[in-house]
Parts: C-alpha cells; structure tokens; sequence
C-alpha cells in the first residue's frame, strides 16, 4: 500500500517544466544563469520558467541554491509584478529549478532571477517579450481533429460494410 | 539535492498520456496472450510476452527517462532516445507477433464492426504488403533517417514539443516498417528468402555509419541550440562527437548482428540445421466458474461496512471538525473523491456505488426489526420524483454552497440514511432505490453506458427454469427487489448491482457480463419492470435532465457564469442569490431540455421515436460529468493543466452519441436533430473547459 501511495504522489507531483527555449543567459559574480522558457514565445497566461545556475569556474551545476523570479511591468499608469520561487521539484530536470508562474499582461516585462547559496549571491535581469494569449481552441487542436478523423473512419467503415453486403447479394 | 549525478538520475518525464497508452497496450496484448492460450499453446508464447512488454519498457525508458529530460541539452542523449526508438523497440515489438494477440484483446464487437471492413478491405491489404516489402521500407526508414537529421528540421523539433513529438512517431514508425521485412512476423507466410535481410541490413548500416561520421568528425555544431548552452565539462562539439559514436557504433551492431546470423545460418549446411518446430498444444478446457460470483454478495457486505464507516467519519467531521471545507472530510471526500471515484466505476464496470451503498446496509439492518407491509403508491412508481430531487439537489448544492459547508453535508448525508431507512421501513422492495434515491437514478442514467451488466448468461437455461429464484428469490437469498426479471432485463436501468439474483440463481447463470458501450440504448425491447424506453417519458424526461445537468452544474463554476449571477445578485438584493441560482438551474436543466425535446420531436415527427433519440444524448451526458468531476479529483493531484483530458472525455460521449442516434434513426430527420443536439452540447462543455473554474474544496478559489 505504501508503495501505491508513494507512486500516486510520485504521479501527483508531474510537472510541465522541461528546460524549453533559452530566454537569456548572464554572467554574476560566481554564476552563469540561463532562464529557459517553455513554450518557447511567451503568452500572457501560464508559462513555465526553468533556471539554471552553473558555477563559472567549471560549468559545474550549483543545486543547493534558493533561486527567486520576479517579473515587473511598468506601464504609463501602472505597475504590475509577479514573483514565485523556482525549485527542483517543479522542474522535470532536476539540474533546473522551476516556477510556473501566471503573466497577466501582454508587452515587456522586465525579470529579476536572484540565486542565493550560503556562500554567494548574485541578481540577474533580463527582458521579456509577452505575446497576447493564444486562442484555447489553438493549443487543443490536435485533440479536436480527432473528432473529423473518426467521422471520417466511420464513414469509410459503413462504406465498405455496405459494399461486402452488396457483394454478398450477388 | 546532492549531486549533479543524483539530479539527472532523478529527472523523469513523466507523461501520463503516455504511460497511459504503454499500459493499455500492454494490458490489450495481455489480454489477448491469455485469451490466446486458453485455445492453442506454443512454447515461445512467453518468449513473445516479454519481447512485447520489453518493446513498451524501452518506449518508456526512450521517452520519460532523464534521456528526454536532457535532451534538448546534450546531442548525445537525443542520440541515445533516436537509437532506443529506431532501432531496440520496434524489432522487440514486432518479435512478439504483436497482431492476433491484439486484435484478441480488444473487444469483440469492435474488432467485428470496427476494424473487421478495414482489415479485409483488399487495396489497404495490398498497400500496407506493398509498404512492408523490402525496397519502400528501406527508403522511407533511410528518408525518415536523414531528413530529421538535417539542421532546419532538427532544430525544429527542438523548438517545438509538438514537432518533436512527429520526429520521435517518424523515427518509430519508419523503424516498425524497416524491421518488418527482417523480422516478417506472423500471422501470413514469409514473403521474402531470408537472405534479402542480408544486403537490406548492410544497407542500412552504410547509411547509419554515413551520418555517424558527419558527426564524428564534423569540425563546427551541426545543431546550434546545443551550442547555447553548456551544462557539462564537455563542450558541444564533444558530445556532438559522442553522439555520432553512439549512432556509429552501438548503432551498426545492431544491424551486423543479425545480418551475421543470418550469414551464419546459410553457411550452415542443411544437415547441420536444426529447423525449430514450435511445439503448439490445444488448451486444456476452461475450469468452471462460479466460486467467484458465489462470493460476491459477501464482497459487497464488505464494500458498504467500508463505505458506512467512511459515512460515519464523514459526518462526525462534518458536525464537530473545522468549517472549512478543504480541511474537513465532509469538505473533500464526498464532494471531490467520491464523485470521481464512483464517476471512474460508472466508465470502467457498472454501477459499484449502489453495489457499496451505506444506506442499504442500515435499511437491512433496520429490516430485521421493522418489516415493511405497504405497497409504494401507484402514482409514484416513475421516475418524476426522483427527477424532481435531482435539480432539488442541483440547486440546494449551488445555492447554499454545500460543497463548501461541512456541517450542510453532514445533515445531507444524515438526513439520506433517515430518509432511506424511513421509506424502505414502511414500502416493500426497494421503493427508496427505485423511485426516491436522486444518487441512485443519476446511477442507473449513466450506467446505461457502462461496459458491464448484470445479465444472464445462457438465456436457454432461464427458459427451462421453473423457480424463478432470480425474481422470487430463495432460503439463500432474496429475489431482485426492484422487480426485474433477469431474462428479461436488457439493460442497467434500475439495477443496483446488489447481486441477490447472483446469489439466487440455483444454475449460476447471472453474473457481470461484458456489453459494448450504449449498445442497450439502440434497441428498444421490452425491459422487465420498466417496459420500453420510448413508452416512458418519464424515463425520457429523467435522463435529459441529468444530460443538461451535467453542464448546467459545470457552468455554475466557472467565471463568467458566476459573474452573471452575482450582477443579478447585485441587482435584486441581498437574499436574492438561492433565487437567481434557481432560475439560472430550472432554465438550463429543465426549460432547456423542454425545448430541445419539444423541437427534436416535431422535427421527427414522432413521439416515440424522440423518445427513443433522447437516449442518445446519455454518452455526451456522462462525458460531461465524467470530464467536470474528475476534474476536480485530479486538481487535488497535480498542478498540470487536464483539460486535454477533459476534452478526450467529452470527445468520447459525443462521437458514443453520434452512433447511437445513428443506430436509432438513419432518416435525416431522425438523426439530424438529435446530432445537432448533442454537438451543441459538446460546444458549451468545451467552452466550459476554457473557462477559468472554480477549485472548490481546495483552499484557492
């Protein structure tokens, strides 16, 4: 039973994050940090966020680091911002630490990655481009093709039935 | 998290879509091995199940290892998951002679109707030959091969989950085509000499070693995302260089190695040749059955002291534990797992929550004190005040939030163990089942669709009865209480799956069967206790109900519904909402379907046929409740979005629907109401999808 247990929570904790594309990479103090997005554009809406933070000496990985996004919006009236804390279990590569978070508005953001390990800390910021939300009938449409391609079977299948029937008449 | 090591070795990819399909393959493939083997056995029949659940496991192992999840950082790890797709699991698949068995696991009716015209079909039969013969297989595997490998294509589906989804069929798909002539697995006889697999494999090696020294010895990154960034000591024209040492050399053993054996074996004079001669032997015959169903009755006493104690803790909590639902049983297990959980048996078996009801179990135990003598009225022997407590409940749960009250559920669920024991102690038979219980005729709608029923197995054997112990019962067990026949029943309406008639049958000639899906629903025969379908509009009006209800109670959660509720509320004041929720309730679930049936009906130009049609809209029904509930259950589980799900499942009852109608009434101006009914319907379930909902019972609204 514990192990059915221990499955289902292996289950429950499935995320979506998967490295995606490099959004930008920088250079501070003792690391190398890249910020991946997946999907790769950008859409007001819920994106996932991976980070990476390698050591600069070697390129090595550092995975003890508490790692924080921050995105900022300034418009002429208002400004809007979104922080959440990226971490391993949310990401599926377990080298990346990951956030999902949800941008509400199209247009720049600015991001601000802060990683902090016992013995250093460093701030990266970079610019992103949030593109308006794809319509939801966009993102599922290979599930609702199924529905033409089964029509489409059915009537091939009640084709050929009716023709064996015809056959067998004569 | 302690080393980079560690932390790779843990990045699985899970996805349960495909973890799905690995398991229902392989649980098809089962199916039919054991199937298989109760007729004929062959002495590589296991060899054949475990080259079968090998291919799956390599599957798995290609695409939800850490090799998926480091993909798109290293090309050597690309290189290895191509590999496992091209070149391990399709001969590993196709050793397991993977057709009869599959066709043996799937249902019947389905492999006769379905597949049956498609694979006797003799231009499909001739391409595919046409396809798996050596010279179109070779060229689509070495196309497949090299088009992905060129950089505009392969960044592509790097860039693209979609895209890389295609390339890893492609990859899969050309390689099930490439080792078909190799391997040429049963059923049908071998088309070609075995020696053509010699040339066809070299071939293919000079391809493969081809590529594999661009890569090797390339001096500049053929793909330029791995150069963006580097996550290891290596630098990316060294694991660009592995990767091609991985596609060289592991790569060509895979086609020398059996291209040797193959030499081998004709270099090997005939003398020398031990020709295996399967050893195939005839099943024993099937022991009997029996035992099982004889115990089952005891099984479902087990099942309700279980579900009555989780009643008792539900309801304890609810009155004395936190008022907040998301901390309180009362708050999650009726409202969220139960729902689901009984959702899931409706869809998988039948209809298991009646089987398991607490409330029965106490009317039994109060039975035994209390013996009913009056007959329930005749007025009310239909199913209007069942249908009537249904959108009680549908506008009791809305309008005072008892999903979000613990204390509200706990006098809900009190108040139906006293409701049911007050009835049944006073009515014979199961008067509260029947004609009261809203759960049990949202039951009995539904599993109208369920891919089990309770029916006999021989119907000669009931016509040689004499006793009729099913119906009348005997000192072992009581006859069915909701007075149906079993010869004569046709269908789950009405059936608790109690099991008494199992029990009671002195010829053990009842038992769970397998029906196809919504097959009871196309035909229109006399039904024991409820006579015809389309004769019952009571039955009619029911079951649109719990159709439009579905959605209605979807609706009812999500923003712009909620937002239109409260500007009434707004405009009509404070104690306004029970009413504005009521009249949003009564339009959806019983004015709508009122119209609709009304129009449909004129159109077919039928009472009797509309009625018929009406049951057609059951599969879109239960796929709205099915998507919506378990919705809910699977938020409680994980933060990934299941709308895709959610979609699949409405997809299922509306293309269940469209047959059914079809199979009911062929003339357009049956059907064609009916259809447009049902793809409106599917409509307003997928906008429902892509509106945001709210989690109830989990803390964040």
């Amino acid at each position: 039973m514990k192990r059915v247990i221990s499955l289902l929570a292996a289950l429950a904790s499935l995320t979506w994050a998967d490295g995606g594309k490099v959004q930008f990479q920088r250079k501070a103090g003792a690391f190398n940090i890249t910020l991946f997005s997946s999907p790769a554009t950008v859409r007001a809406g819920r994106t996932d966020f991976s980070v990476m933070v390698q050591k600069t000496s070697d390129q090595s990985a550092v995975l003890d680091a508490d790692v924080r996004l921050r995105f900022v919006q300034r418009n002429e009236t208002a400004i809007s911002s979104v922080s959440a804390p990226a971490r391993h279990d949310q990401a599926t590569n377990k080298l990346l630490y990951a956030a999902h978070v949800d941008l509400n508005a199209t247009g720049k953001w600015r991001v601000e990655i802060t990683v902090q390990t016992p013995r250093d800390s460093a701030l990266v910021t970079g610019d992103l481009d949030v593109e308006s939300p794809e319509p939801k009938i966009l993102q599922y449409w290979p599930y609702f093709m199924i529905l033409p391609v089964a029509a489409f079977l059915f009537l091939v299948n009640q084709r050929l039935k009716r023709r064996r029937r015809a056959a067998n008449r004569r | 998290m302690e080393s980079a090591a560690e932390a790779a070795f843990e990045s699985w990819a899970i996805d349960l879509r495909v973890v799905f399909l690995l398991l229902l393959s392989a649980a098809v493939y089962l199916r039919g091995w054991l199937r298989g083997r109760t007729l004929l056995r062959d002495d590589r029949d296991s060899l054949r199940l475990t080259s079968f659940l090998a291919s799956l496991v390599v599957l798995f192992l290609a695409t939800e290892s850490p090799l998926d999840a480091f993909d798109s950082l290293f090309l050597s790890a690309h290189m290895t998951q191509h590999l496992l797709l091209m070149m391990v699991a399709p001969p590993l698949l196709l050793l397991s002679e993977p057709l009869l068995p599959v066709l043996r696991g799937l249902p019947k009716s389905f492999v006769k109707e379905g597949l049956g015209p498609f694979l006797s079909w003799k231009p499909l039969k001739q391409f595919f030959g046409w396809l798996v013969s050596p010279i179109p297989a070779w060229l689509i595997f070495a196309l497949s091969t090299v088009l992905w490998h060129i950089p505009q294509l392969y960044e592509l589906a790097l860039s693209s989950p979609a895209w890389h989804g295609v390339q890893h069929a492609c990859f899969f798909w050309s390689g099930v085509l490439f080792w078909w002539p190799v391997i040429q697995p049963a059923p049908g006889k071998r088309r070609w000499p075995k020696w053509v697999a010699i040339p066809y494999l070299l071939a293919a090696d000079i391809l493969n070693t081809l590529l594999s020294v661009v890569f090797v010895f390339s001096s500049h990154l053929l793909y330029a995302s791995y150069g963006t960034v580097r996550a290891s000591p290596f630098s990316a024209l060294e694991d660009q260089s592995l990767a091609g040492l991985i596609m060289w050399v592991p790569g060509s053993a895979v086609y020398l190695l059996p291209a040797f054996v193959l030499v081998m074996g004709l270099f090997t004079s005939p003398g020398m040749r031990v020709a295996h001669v399967p050893r195939r032997v005839r099943a024993k015959a099937k022991p009997a059955r029996s035992v099982w169903w004889k115990r089952a009755p005891m099984l479902r006493r087990v099942a309700q002291v279980a579900m009555l104690l989780t009643s008792i803790a539900v309801v304890a909590d609810g009155f004395r534990g936190q008022q907040v639902a998301a901390l309180n049983l009362a708050g999650v297990l009726p409202w969220i797992h139960w729902r689901a959980l009984s959702m899931l048996a409706l869809l998988t078996v039948g209809n298991l929550f009646c089987l398991a009801c607490p409330f029965m179990f106490v009317r039994d135990a109060a039975r035994r004190l209390i013996f009913p003598t009056l007959r329930w009225p005749h007025a009310l022997r239909n199913k209007w005040l069942g249908g009537g407590l249904i959108v009680a409940y549908l506008w009791v749960y809305e309008a005072f939030s008892v999903w979000d009250s613990p204390w509200l559920t706990a006098w809900l669920i009190a108040g139906y163990f006293i409701v049911a024991v007050a009835i049944d102690s006073l009515f014979r038979g199961a008067s509260f089942c029947k004609y009261v219980c809203p759960i049990g005729q949202y039951h009995f709608v539904v599993s109208l669709i369920s891919p089990r029923e309770i029916a006999v197995r021989d119907k000669a054997t009931c016509y040689r009865c004499q006793t009729y112990d099913c119906i009348r019962g005997n000192e072992t067990a009581r006859g069915c209480e909701l007075f149906l026949f079993q010869p004569k029943k046709a269908s789950n309406m009405d059936c608790t799956f109690c099991l008494d008639c199992v029990k009671a049958c002195p010829h053990d000639n009842v038992g769970l069967l397998a029906v196809a899906p919504g097959a009871t629903l196309i035909s229109d025969v006399y039904r024991s206790s409820i006579g015809r379908f389309s004769k019952r509009i009571d039955l009619v009006a029911l079951t649109l109900l719990i159709v439009f209800g579905a959605f209605v109670n979807a609706a009812g959660m999500v923003g712009p519904v909620m937002m239109w509720e409260h500007g009434w509320h707004a405009r009509l004041g404070s104690h306004a909402m029970p009413f504005v929720v009521g009249c949003f309730i009564v339009a959806g679930a019983v004015l709508l379907p009122l119209i609709t049936y009304w129009l449909c009906r004129l159109i077919n130009g039928s009472a009797e046929q509309a009625n018929r049609l009406a049951f057609s809209l059951v599969p879109v029904g239960a796929g709205m409740w099915a998507a919506h509930l378990l919705f809910h259950a699977a938020s409680m589980w994980t933060t990934a979005s299941v709308t895709w799900l959610q979609i699949l499942f409405l997809e299922a009852g509306l293309l269940l629907s469209l047959y059914t109608a079809w199979r009911i009434g062929k003339q357009a101006k049956l059907f064609v109401p009916w259809a447009s009914v049902a793809c409106l319907l599917f409509a307003a379930g997928a906008w429902i999808f892509f509106q945001p909902m709210q989690m109830r019972g989990m803390m964040m609204h």
